[in-house]
C-alpha cells in the first residue's frame, strides 16, 4: 500500500527562540516519519511546541538544527521563492480563523491557490465552484466571507485547501472556533476528502476529541514527543 | 501569477479604501498640478521673451561692419560677402548700401503732381531678399525687374501733393497711424503699385543730375526689426551702386561696403556664426547678446518654479508612502495568508508597487486635466488684464504681448504623468519591502 511510503521525514529537528537574554527551546530533538495518506494528529497543550512543529513542517520558519523533508524537497532549507512554488504545488492549509480574504467572494477565495499558480480565471473558478459544491456551499458561491457563518467559512477554507490536490494538508485547530455539531461535519469532510485521494493531513489540536478522526496521534510535551500512537484497527 | 489577476487584486484593494485612496490621490493631483502649472508658466515666460525679442528684430540676423577704416583692416567686399554666405548655417548674406551720399527725389512719372524729397534708399542683394524675411502687403517681396523698388508699409504717405497749399499738402502719418488703430487708415494720394515713378538724382549744389524711371514691385508688411519696412525704400544693391557711381563719376570704384547682413538658419547657430565672422576681423551685432542673458534668466526662473512644484509632489509622495504603510499594517494577516497559499514574494511586491503606481497614475491624469483647466482660466484672466501678464513677465514696455501666461505643451503632460507614476512607485518601494518581509506565520497565528 502506498501508505507505507513516508512523505514527510523530520531529522533531529531543534528550534530555539531567543527572547532577549533568554533562549527558549521550543522543539528539542524531534525525529518523525509521516506516511502518505496518514491522518496525523499533533496533540498537546499550549506551550508544548505543537504550533512550532507545524510551522517547521510547513516551512514557515527555519529550524535551528535538523532537517524537514517533504517528498524529495528539503523544505527546511528552501529559499522563499522555491518555498512559494512548493506550497502552490504540494501544500494546503486550513486555519482556525478560516482566513478567507474579505474582499473576495467564496469562489474567488477558493480559487486563490490556483490564481497564484497562474491558472486562468475561467478554469480556476470552474474548479472552485465544483469544490464549493462538494463542501455543500453551492448556494454561497458569490457570498463574501462576512455573509457566511463560521461553519460555512471553514467549509470554504476546506475547499480552498483541497482545490489544487495537495499532497499534504496542514490544519491548525480547524474547528477551534466552531460548535460541536459543526466540528463533526467539518472533520468528517476533511478526513473523507483526504482518504479519497490518499492525502496526508497534519492536524494540530489541543482538543482530545479530535484524536478520534486521526490514524496516528503524536503527543508533544515541552518540545519533545511524549507518545506516538498508531491506530491498528485502521487498514 | 497572471498580470491581470494581479491587477484585479490591486483594484480590489484600492476600492476597499476608497476614501483613503481618494485623499492620497488628491495629494498627487495637487502635486502634479503645481509642477505642470509652474513649468507651464516658465514656458509661457520664455515664449513671451521670444516674441518680445522677435518684435525687437529678427533673431537670426547678424549685422556686420568693418572694425575701422584703416587700409589694413578687413574690408567688406563682394568676395567677403561670398565667404559669409559659404559659412555653415548661413542662409543668405548681403552687403547693405545706403544712398545717403546723394540727394534723391521721387516724382510720379505721368503728372509730376506728387513728389517725395530727401528720400533714402537701401540697397540689398536681390538674391538674398527672400531669405531675409521681407513680407509683401501688396505685390511680391522681390526685385525682379531692373530699377524696381520695394516700398515700406507707409512709403506712399511721404509724398506731398504739389497742387495743394503747403498747409494741407501731405497726410500726417502719425494721425494716420492713430486712425489706423481705430480701423480707418486714410488712403494715400495715389496707389504706388499702379503709378510709375521717376527718381531724380540731385547734385550737391541742388541741380538735378539725371533721372531714372522706377517701378514699385511691392509694398512691404511692417516689421518692427527692419525700419525700412516702415516708410523706407529697398532697391537691388547693383542698381543702387550704378546710380551712386553715375552721380559721383570721379570717385574710385573700390567696391567696399560699410555694412552687411548675414542671415543664419536657426537661432541656436547665431552665436557660432557670429564668432566666425568676428574671427575674420569684423564687428558684428545681433540680438544674441540680449537673448542669451534673458534666456539664462528665464531658465533660472523656470527651474525655481519647477522646484516649488516638485516640493508639493514630494509631499504627495510622502502621502502615498504613508497610505501604503498603513494599508500594509492592516493587511499583515492577508499578506500572510497569501504567502501561505503560495503567492510568490515578487508577486506581493508587484501588488504593492502597482497599487502605489496606480495612485500616482490616477493622480497624474487628474492633475493634468486640472492643470489644463487652470491654465485655461489663468490665460483667460491674463488676457483680460494685459497689465498683469506684462508685470509678471517684466516686459511692460512691449505692448500687447500676445504670449499666454501659461503654456502646456503635450510633452509636459506626458512628463507629468510619467513622473507621477514614478513618484508613486518609488514611494511604494519601502512599504512593499515591508510587506514582503511579513511571514506566512502571521496567517496561522490565531488572534
Amino acid at each position: 500500500m502506498s501508505e507505507n511510503r513516508p512523505i514527510i521525514s523530520i531529522r533531529n529537528l531543534r528550534k530555539e527562540y531567543s527572547m532577549g537574554e533568554e533562549t527558549v527551546i521550543a522543539l528539542k530533538n524531534i525525529n518523525l516519519e509521516i506516511m502518505q495518506g496518514e491522518i496525523l494528529c499533533i496533540f498537546g497543550t499550549s506551550g508544548s511546541g505543537k504550533s512550532t512543529l507545524l510551522n517547521q513542517l510547513a516551512g514557515m520558519e527555519r529550524p535551528t538544527l535538523g532537517k524537514v523533508r517533504i517528498g524529495h524537497c528539503l523544505i527546511s532549507h528552501l529559499h522563499e521563492n522555491e518555498l512559494a512554488l512548493f506550497r502552490q504545488q504540494y501544500l494546503g492549509f486550513i486555519f482556525q480563523a478560516y482566513n478567507l480574504l474579505p474582499t473576495m467572494t467564496a469562489t474567488e477565495n477558493v480559487a486563490l491557490p490556483l490564481l497564484f499558480r497562474g491558472i486562468n480565471k475561467k478554469q480556476r473558478e470552474q474548479a472552485a465552484r465544483k469544490m464549493l459544491e462538494r463542501v455543500g456551499l453551492g448556494h454561497r458561491l458569490d457570498h463574501y466571507p462576512k455573509q457566511m457563518s463560521g461553519g460555512q467559512q471553514q467549509r470554504a477554507g476546506i475547499a480552498r485547501a483541497f482545490i489544487h490536490h495537495p499532497a499534504v494538508i496542514f490544519a491548525d485547530e480547524p474547528t477551534g472556533n466552531l460548535d460541536s455539531k459543526t466540528t463533526q461535519e467539518i472533520m468528517t469532510m476533511i478526513t473523507e476528502f483526504a482518504r479519497k485521494y490518499n492525502q496526508t493531513i497534519i492536524l494540530v489540536t489541543h482538543d482530545p476529541e479530535m484524536a478520534a478522526y486521526a490514524d496516528r496521534i503524536i503527543t508533544l510535551k515541552d518540545g519533545e514527543i511524549l507518545r506516538d500512537v498508531k491506530k491498528e484497527n485502521f487498514i | 501569477m497572471r498580470w491581470h489577476d494581479l491587477l484585479g487584486i490591486v483594484l480590489q484593494n484600492l476600492q476597499r479604501h476608497r476614501s483613503r485612496v481618494f485623499l492620497t490621490t488628491l495629494g498627487v493631483v495637487i502635486g502634479c498640478c503645481s509642477v505642470v502649472i509652474m513649468i507651464s508658466m516658465g514656458i509661457g515666460m520664455k515664449e513671451a521673451q521670444k516674441q518680445m525679442l522677435a518684435q525687437m528684430g529678427d533673431l537670426t540676423l547678424i549685422q556686420v561692419s568693418p572694425l575701422s577704416q584703416g587700409k589694413k583692416a578687413a574690408q567688406l567686399t563682394d568676395q567677403t560677402i561670398e565667404l559669409f554666405r559659404q559659412l555653415d548655417h548661413v542662409e543668405a548674406a548681403s552687403a547693405k548700401l545706403t544712398s545717403d551720399a546723394v540727394e534723391l527725389q521721387l516724382v510720379t512719372q505721368n503728372d509730376q503732381r506728387y513728389r517725395s524729397e530727401y528720400i533714402s534708399i537701401i540697397g540689398l542683394s536681390k538674391e538674398a531678399l527672400p531669405a531675409l524675411g521681407y513680407q509683401a502687403k501688396e505685390g511680391k517681396p522681390l526685385l525682379s525687374a531692373p530699377f524696381s523698388i520695394l516700398g515700406g508699409r507707409y512709403f506712399a504717405y511721404s509724398f506731398t501733393d504739389s497742387l495743394r497749399p503747403e498747409s494741407s499738402n501731405r497726410i500726417d502719418l502719425f494721425s494716420a497711424l492713430y486712425k489706423e488703430e481705430k480701423g480707418s487708415l486714410p488712403e494715400p494720394f495715389f496707389d504706388p503699385m499702379k503709378t510709375p515713378l521717376t527718381l531724380t538724382v540731385i547734385s550737391s549744389d541742388g541741380h538735378p543730375l539725371f533721372t531714372q524711371k522706377i517701378t514699385v514691385s511691392g509694398i512691404l508688411e511692417e516689421d518692427h526689426g527692419k525700419y525700412e519696412t516702415f516708410d523706407g525704400i529697398l532697391m537691388d544693391i547693383k542698381d543702387l551702386q550704378q546710380l551712386l557711381d553715375k552721380a559721383n563719376p570721379g570717385k574710385s570704384k573700390k567696391n567696399t561696403y560699410t555694412q552687411a547682413i548675414v542671415k543664419v538658419r536657426g537661432i541656436e547657430d547665431v552665436a557660432a556664426v557670429e564668432q566666425k565672422i568676428t574671427h575674420m576681423g569684423f564687428r558684428t551685432s545681433s540680438m544674441e547678446s540680449i537673448r542669451k542673458p534673458m534666456e539664462k534668466e528665464a531658465q533660472q526662473k523656470q527651474m525655481m518654479l519647477g522646484g516649488l512644484g516638485a516640493i508639493s509632489l514630494f509631499v504627495a509622495a510622502l502621502g502615498i508612502m504613508n497610505t501604503m504603510i498603513m494599508s500594509i499594517t492592516e493587511r499583515t494577516r492577508e499578506i500572510g495568508i497569501m504567502k501561505a497559499l503560495g503567492c510568490r514574494v515578487r508577486d506581493i511586491r508587484t501588488i504593492f508597487l502597482t497599487e502605489a503606481g496606480l495612485i500616482g497614475l490616477l493622480g497624474g491624469i487628474i492633475g493634468c486635466f486640472l492643470s489644463l483647466i487652470l491654465s485655461f482660466l489663468m490665460n483667460l484672466t491674463a488676457a483680460h488684464q494685459p497689465g498683469l501678464l506684462n508685470q509678471f513677465q517684466e516686459t511692460p514696455w512691449i505692448e500687447n504681448t500676445p504670449a499666454a501666461l501659461s503654456i502646456i505643451p503635450f510633452w509636459l503632460l506626458l512628463f507629468a504623468i510619467v513622473f507621477s507614476v514614478l513618484i508613486g512607485i518609488l514611494s511604494g518601494f519601502y512599504p512593499a519591502n515591508r510587506a514582503v518581509k511579513i511571514s506566512a506565520l502571521e496567517a496561522i497565528k490565531s488572534e
